[in-house]
């Protein structure tokens, strides 16, 4: 195709336009409907009324659709009434970029490498964690109890000695929420690095966990009172700064490619030609 | 009359020829119109209900409504805002907007649409004939007090006595069957209606969003319609679905009532954002960002929204395993909602933003939307709600998203289209009144709800004692109220003015890429003498820039 036949006019300019006819039979119809149900509660006199009325209405209705009374011809409005033609604009086009199309950044981390930073933060942190449950003599499922508490409520009476035991449900749980959210901080890292200043492993190592830890340390009340309560903070934040650096190691050493590949290529070329 | 009369010339005729020409109207322009005028008559009687609700809790122990009028007045409250105000928002901009988005002469079903319409508008009217039956004329008492999701058993026989309940059942049920109608209608308008060229993946999102919106009334709407008719069984058939002393079931309207009640939320929502998704990108100057992962993740919140009804009833002690599964559940919804917040944000960002109204309220949506968002996760933790709920922290948590996420949007909506619509623009001067006005009062007054619910204030208590630490806080909320109030003054007096003496649009005003635009402001009743033929999502752009079309990149 083209440039001058794209956005043709397909239909000739005509005199007049097929459009339906106003009609007040819906609106009658409706009324009918309301009158109905009014009886219910007042009386019945009223639902008879307005079945009455419905039964009327879908007959006018359905009697001017099947006549020529169903549409009317609407004449054009007046020419200067209508739409201005529109003109090519001169106003320039934002330079050095493809159109306005522009994709901030232009180059970016592959989907994969975020996904891949996720999860080895993700390990990495289960180390830390793993650790502080044997050392603090706590034992080792007890940092899994407590994130499942985030879920399974009756964790919320437990005492410490509780807290220890194994729980199938619970380590289940516990790795469906630490898969999910290493999984979805590693994308959401992976995605928002190339757009942040100066290094990323600044970013991921140390504002990360900082930011991370102190708006679970606000809200941990509230989100999981469990975890809250029988948390030791240091560990905590030492797991962070462990997925956070691992994390950003793995992302930053991946090869960025470039953001328009990230949109299938047949999405992008089928109208090109 | 073999030649009707169009849109500009009834203008000047006489005031019965014109209300004539409106009531029998079938044009979905004006029926759109008509559905906006209804939210606004409803918001200022919904609105009038919270202020005085308001006022009842200035001070502990006050004795301005007592506790039956008080039950009587937030019941009305929710149920007007969320069937009267949001939803025929909605509905109205859907309506006036996707035929021209879209570059069709009129929708599928134009008098089908005109039914929907009236519908709802006669279902508010049933809802409010509470008011004037009273005790004296059969019987029948007033106002209903059951809240707006109407738990059984508070509305059996037993409970509810005279009509008051059926007033409520037969309103939202009339109007949910106009809510069917229009959502039908849509579905057949956009799958079968779109101008030639113009594929599915080449809407605007707002039709996007609104496709799927109508998916959801499909599905979310009939479970309640059914429900409400089990229950007009129950008061007047002599059955007892839900009355668990005969072997009913109380819970079974619970279950029923938010299987619907839970996409109805999104079905409020997802309209905001197909209109911030119009709007940030004209305002910013940029192309969306990831046009195909905000309809895919459009499509993903529907189904997810689908499943997750019971996290509103985690309180009602169902089986631990199904709480878990229901708060995993709502917990995916997260991701295609962090999505579409990153697109959001990554095409503001870079972007020559230009700070007029309509991007004032999508920002202001924006952020209120997100706060929203958070405290729903938090809810949907299931301690957390065992906490929370039924606090005034709930009541917080969507207000922030259904008043200051919805209701902004579709404000902002409201700037945005209304030069299209009246080929009037509204004031900007008048517009930064109301945009301020309402953002301040609406984070005064529901900001400090978060405060007094974690501080242990149940929602619906006519009074509360003193000495409790919520004095300051409800001081402070009332205080907001008002001053909202004052915005929303200054929306209608924006909207006045400029009818009378508002600056000429012209047909594109804001420089916009999308078809609604290629037309007059105001449109003509068979929208475009011309049908065009689309290459690309921006088909103005394409002719405004033929030097480098859209249709090359996409
Ligand atoms: C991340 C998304 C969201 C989550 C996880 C979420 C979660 C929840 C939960 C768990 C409740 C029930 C609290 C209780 O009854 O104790 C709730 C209530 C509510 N939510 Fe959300 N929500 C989210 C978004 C929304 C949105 C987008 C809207 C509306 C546009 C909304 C509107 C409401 C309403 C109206 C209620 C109160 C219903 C009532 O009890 O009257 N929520 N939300
Ligand atoms: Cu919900």
């Amino acid at each position: 195709m083209t440039e001058s036949s794209s956005n043709s006019e397909t239909s000739p300019h005509p005199e007049t336009i097929a459009m339906p006819r106003p009609t007040a039979w819906p609106m009658v119809l409706a009324a009918g409907v309301g009158l109905l149900a009014l009886g219910i509660p007042t009386n019945m006199i009223f639902s008879l009324v307005g079945l009455g009325i419905i039964i009327t209405s879908l007959y006018g209705w359905f009697g001017q659709l099947l006549t020529e009374e169903a549409e009317v011809e609407e004449p054009l409005v007046a020419p200067e009434l209508r739409a201005k033609p529109i003109k090519p604009s001169h106003k320039r086009v934002l330079a050095a970029t493809p159109g306005q199309r522009l994709e901030l950044p232009e180059k970016v981390h592959p989907y994969s490498a975020g996904i891949k930073g996720g999860l080895a933060g993700g390990a990495v942190m289960a180390v830390v964690a793993s650790m502080y449950g044997l050392f603090s003599g706590r034992g080792f499922w007890y940092p899994i109890n407590l994130l499942a508490a985030m879920i399974l409520p009756d964790f919320a009476d437990n005492t410490i000695a509780e807290l220890a035991q194994f729980s199938l449900a619970a380590l289940i749980i516990g790795v469906v929420i630490h898969l999910a959210t290493s999984l979805m901080v590693g994308l959401f890292f992976g995605v928002l690095l190339p757009t942040l200043p100066s290094s990323p492993v600044f970013w991921g190592g140390v504002v990360g966990p900082l930011l991370w830890s102190a708006f679970i340390y606000a809200f941990m009340g509230v989100l999981n009172p469990v975890m809250s309560q029988y948390v030791s903070w240091p560990w905590f934040i030492a797991s962070q700064f462990a997925f956070g650096i691992v994390m950003g190691l793995v992302v930053v050493r991946s090869e960025k490619i470039s953001a328009q590949s990230l949109t299938p290529a047949t999405n992008r070329e089928s109208h090109d030609g | 009359m073999a030649i009707a009369e169009s849109g500009q010339s009834s203008a000047s005729s006489p005031l019965v020829t014109q209300l004539h020409g409106w009531v029998t109207t079938v044009d979905h322009k004006r029926i759109g119109i008509m559905y906006i005028l209804m939210s606004f008559f409803f918001m200022v009687v919904g609105g009038i209900e919270a202020l005085l609700i308001r006022m009842q809790l200035w001070v502990p122990d006050n004795t301005l409504i007592g506790p039956d009028t008080f039950n009587q007045l937030f019941t009305m409250h929710g149920t007007t805002m969320i069937f009267f105000v949001v939803m025929p928002m909605l509905t109205g901009i859907a309506n006036y907007l996707v035929p021209l988005m879209i570059g069709c002469r009129d929708v599928a079903f134009p008098r089908l649409n005109a039914l929907g319409f009236w519908l709802s508008l006669f279902g508010g009217c049933i809802l409010y004939t509470c008011y004037f039956t009273g005790d004296a004329l059969y019987g029948l008492g007033s106002a209903p007090d059951v809240g707006w999701f109407a738990y059984a058993p508070l509305t059996s026989p037993a409970y509810a006595r005279g009509g008051a309940v059926d007033y409520w059942i037969l309103g939202t049920s009339v109007s949910g069957v106009g809510a069917l109608t229009f959502a039908v209608n849509l579905v057949a308008t956009i799958l079968t209606m779109r101008a030639p060229g113009m594929k599915l993946n080449q809407v605007p999102l707002f039709v996007w969003m609104m496709l799927i919106d109508a998916w959801l009334i499909l599905v979310a709407f009939p479970p309640l319609t059914a429900a409400q008719i089990m229950l007009i069984l129950d008061r007047y058939a002599g059955a007892h679905f839900f009355d668990p002393q005969s072997g009913g079931s109380a819970l079974l309207w619970q279950h029923l009532f938010w299987f619907f009640g839970h996409p109805e939320v999104y079905i409020m929502v997802l309209p905001a954002f197909g209109i911030i998704s119009e709007i940030i990108p004209v305002f910013s100057r940029k192309v969306i960002f990831g046009y195909a992962s905000m309809a895919a993740a459009t499509a993903a919140i529907g189904l997810i929204s689908l499943g997750v009804w019971a996290h509103h009833m985690f309180t009602v002690g169902l089986d631990d395993r199904l709480d878990a599964y229901f708060s995993a559940a709502s917990f995916l919804i997260a991701i295609p909602t962090g999505i579409k917040v990153f697109n959001w944000t990554a095409t503001l960002y870079g972007g020559r933003l230009q700070m007029r109204t309509p991007m004032l309220f999508a920002l202001g949506f924006l952020s209120m939307f997100l706060i929203g968002g958070l405290t729903g996760i938090m809810l949907a933790t299931v301690p957390v709600d065992w906490q929370v709920s039924d606090s005034y922290f709930l009541v917080a948590h969507f207000h922030y998203v259904l008043f200051g996420g919805s209701l902004f949007a579709l404000m902002g909506g409201c700037y945005y289209w209304f030069p299209k619509a009246t080929g009037k623009m509204l004031s900007e001067k008048l517009g930064l009144w109301h945009f301020w006005l309402l953002f301040i009062g609406f984070n005064l007054l529901f900001g400090p709800m978060h405060i007094s619910g974690i501080l242990g204030m149940p929602r619906r208590v006519y009074t509360y004692q003193a000495g409790q630490g919520w004095e300051f806080w409800n001081q402070v909320s009332t205080v907001g109220a008002f001053i909202m109030g004052f915005g929303i003054l200054f929306f209608f007096i924006n909207i006045a003015v400029s009818l009378r003496s508002g600056k000429k649009a012209g047909d594109d005003p804001w420089d916009a890429w999308t078809l609604e635009w290629a037309t007059s402001s105001p449109p003509p009743s068979y929208n475009f003498e011309q049908i065009l033929a689309v290459r690309s999502r921006r088909p103005l752009w394409d002719l405004k820039h033929p030097e480098d079309p859209d249709w090359k990149y996409e």
